[in-house]
């Protein structure tokens, strides 16, 4: 691992984290111009940071947990840059930087034994994951704009203005960054469990769909599928659609934990 | 400096009161030549509106007697008895005056805080008051400052940040829930004052098209005109309602108009984008059940204004934010005035070229060292008297001219070019 750049990434990442901290804690806001410059150059570095890892280890770095936190991390990061870019809001950023920080984090620290597994290392192992690290950051946002959809949704409804009423971008773009980011990540999940299957059954034979974390993967998906297709089909939208994307994430996160059957990424 | 604030506003005095004190706009040059006659002022200020008048002075010296002369003077030039209007006063001086200029020009003595038009007033009541000479020292620097404080108040709290009107407020919400308010449709229903109020707010936001109904047609098309919108016949109320993103409602009608099973009808029709209904009525319009609806968002008359309410409190929280940066800022000027006094601005010119003369006299001490004491001493003369005569000229005139119009600016420039420390 590529030590150096990943922690100049994650001091200026740090910087972030201390930006949502004074956001929820305080009201200043003053503090984002700099973090969000932080935020973009440790982008940067980061992306340094993974290019000299792949090419000292010689491969793609997601084959372990730490090097798919550090991806997850990278894209995180780089969303959340294109999401100001395009709808210019902040609130975003207390939900993001946080969780940038500890998934880099995780990748400085962590060096666990991890097998090296010849069985697993296949162009498909690179192309799976890659895939479900891009779906799983872009759903992050969709769970994002969720919470903060209910949380306006419910102020605007109970007619009481309070503390985060001016600080939450308009109900319609909330709306539109759900809608969006669903749209990015439902095809990546999508490709990332077909590529997952092919590869598994490819592997370990005809039972595959018994590892835990498959056929919790497939469950995940289901929860977006009905999401999507409600979407297109009736216009759901709003606070369902909201419930939805919290429960989808909530799916990941249980999938993303399970880490046992064939997944196991530890060496036994 | 000293300086001297006399005045009434809102919070000490009526209405009745505050038009008599009032200085009439072309009466206000006369008024401030006047103050400025006044013995011991050098400089003078007067800000008159509809809710304050003050009467802010600059004395050569601090000896109690500018505040009861400025309300002697106020009084007299308004024709009134000085024992008539005292107890309406208030007097401050020295910081507190600088302090209460301050609040005054950044709203946060307003009747409604963080309104915006008191610095345009304070602006225009400087303009007229340099225009006729009666600034130009360190009242000048005040009052500019004063301006840079009302800014960095505004942009840096929330004093202003939320609507206090209802119609504002309806405004507000929609840019809550719809963010941009380009293309957005509105359906006006009912002709009323504060309907009409509310959309020509949504109009001047930016919303598209807008439709007019009414029970009767003619008061429809009147207003549409003076809204530039299209009056729709009554009847097809629900047909335009699908159309529009915000609907607002103020008919006297004694039933409601729109029940919860039109709007739900509504919603399946704009396939459940959100739809924003302003219900001003009273007796309502809209069933208040609607709201439960997802993706509705009702608010009455009563809710809007609890919105206020709630928005006026949170300018007051603001507001002791605001009373922070204030106080903040009087410490700053003051100690920046200080610094613009001439008599340190003279010691520091002193000191600086003694510090020269020094410094010169060790770098050559050791070509010094053969000469006799005599010699010596008649160094030290020498370059001592050449200061002396270098700073005579200078410092007469500095003491001359810091009393004049511009004077800050010269000692500011005196500074500057001799580096002397801020």
């Amino acid at each position: 691992m590529q030590q150096l750049w990943l922690r100049v990434a994650l001091a200026l990442y740090s910087l972030g984290l201390l930006h949502s901290i004074l956001t929820v804690v305080g009201r200043k806001q003053r503090v984002f111009r700099i973090a969000l410059g932080a935020i973009s150059l440790g982008a940067v570095f980061h992306l340094v940071a993974l290019v000299e890892d792949g090419l000292a280890t010689q491969h793609f770095p997601v084959t372990t947990l730490p090097e798919a936190a550090s991806l997850a991390a990278f894209l995180l990061a780089c969303w959340f840059l294109l999401v100001y870019w395009r709808y210019r809001f902040h609130s975003i950023s207390v939900f993001v930087f946080p969780l940038v920080f500890v998934l880099t984090l995780t990748a400085a620290v962590d060096r666990g034994p991890y097998a090296e597994l010849p069985l697993l290392r296949t162009a498909w192992l690179y192309i799976h994951v890659s895939l479900i690290i891009l779906g799983y950051t872009a759903l992050f946002l969709t769970f994002v704009a969720g919470v903060m959809y209910l949380i306006l949704e419910r102020e605007l409804k109970s007619k009481k203005p309070r503390a985060f009423y001016h600080r939450l971008p308009p109900l319609e773009t909330i709306d539109d960054l759900a809608y969006k980011s669903l749209t990015i990540g439902f095809p990546f999940i999508t490709l990332g469990i077909v590529s997952g299957a092919f590869w598994a059954s490819s592997v370990w034979g005809p039972s595959w769909p018994l590892d835990p974390k498959i056929a919790l993967s497939f469950t995940t998906w289901l929860i977006y599928l009905s999401l999507v297709f409600a979407r297109w089909s009736v216009g759901w939208r709003g606070r369902k659609a909201a419930y939805f994307a919290i429960a989808g994430f909530v799916a990941i996160l249980v999938t993303w934990g399970t880490n046992s059957g064939l997944h196991s990424f530890v060496s036994p | 400096m000293n300086f001297c604030l006399v005045g009434l506003s809102h919070k000490t005095a009526p209405v009745e009161v505050r038009e008599q004190l009032a200085f009439p706009e072309e009466q206000l040059a006369d008024a401030l030549r006047a103050v400025v006659g006044l013995p011991g002022v050098s400089e003078a200020f007067i800000v008159s509106t509809c809710n304050r008048v003050e009467i802010l002075a600059r004395a050569e010296t601090d000896d109690g007697n500018i505040g009861p002369a400025l309300a002697r003077f106020l009084a007299e030039s308004r024709r009134r008895e000085l024992a008539e209007i005292e107890r309406y006063l208030y007097e401050y001086r020295q910081r507190d005056a600088i302090r209460h200029l301050f609040r005054v020009a950044s709203s946060l003595d307003s009747m409604v805080i963080g309104e915006s038009q008191i610095l345009g007033q304070v602006k225009t009541a400087y303009a007229v008051a340099r225009a006729c000479g009666a600034l130009g020292g360190a009242l000048e620097e005040v009052l500019t400052r004063s301006f840079s404080v009302a800014k960095q108040i505004r942009t840096e709290t929330g004093i202003a940040s939320s609507a206090v009107s209802v119609s504002y407020a309806a405004v507000e919400l929609a840019r809550r829930i719809f963010g941009s308010l380009d293309g957005r449709r509105i359906l006006v229903v009912g002709a009323g004052k504060m309907s009409e109020l509310a959309a020509k707010h949504l109009v001047g936001s930016g919303a598209a098209g807008i439709f007019v109904t009414n029970r009767t047609p003619e008061r429809a098309a009147e207003l549409a005109a003076a809204l530039q919108g299209r009056a729709v016949p009554f009847e097809q109320l629900l047909e335009y309602a699908a159309q529009c993103d915000i609907i607002i409602t103020s008919t006297a009608a004694p039933s409601f108009l729109l029940r919860k099973a039109d709007v739900q009808r509504l919603l399946a029709e704009r396939r459940n984008r959100p739809v924003f209904l302003i219900d001003i009525a009273v007796p309502r319009n809209i069933d208040p059940e609607a709201n439960k609806l997802d993706n509705v968002f009702l608010y009455d008359i009563d809710d809007l204004q609890q919105v206020v309410n709630a928005n006026l409190k949170e300018r007051l929280r603001e507001a002791q934010r605001g009373e922070q940066i204030a106080e903040q800022e009087v410490e700053k000027l003051l100690r920046r005035l200080k610094t613009l006094d001439v008599v340190p601005t003279i010691i520091d010119l002193r000191t600086r070229l003694e510090e020269i003369r020094a410094q010169e006299l060790t770098r050559m001490s050791s070509q010094l060292s053969d000469l006799t004491p005599q010699q010596q001493e008649a160094i030290e003369a020498l370059t001592r008297g050449m200061i002396n005569k270098i700073l005579h000229s200078p410092v007469s005139h500095l003491k001359t001219l810091a009393q004049q119009p511009d004077g800050l600016k010269l000692v500011e420039t005196v500074r500057r070019i001799f580096n002397l420390k801020q």
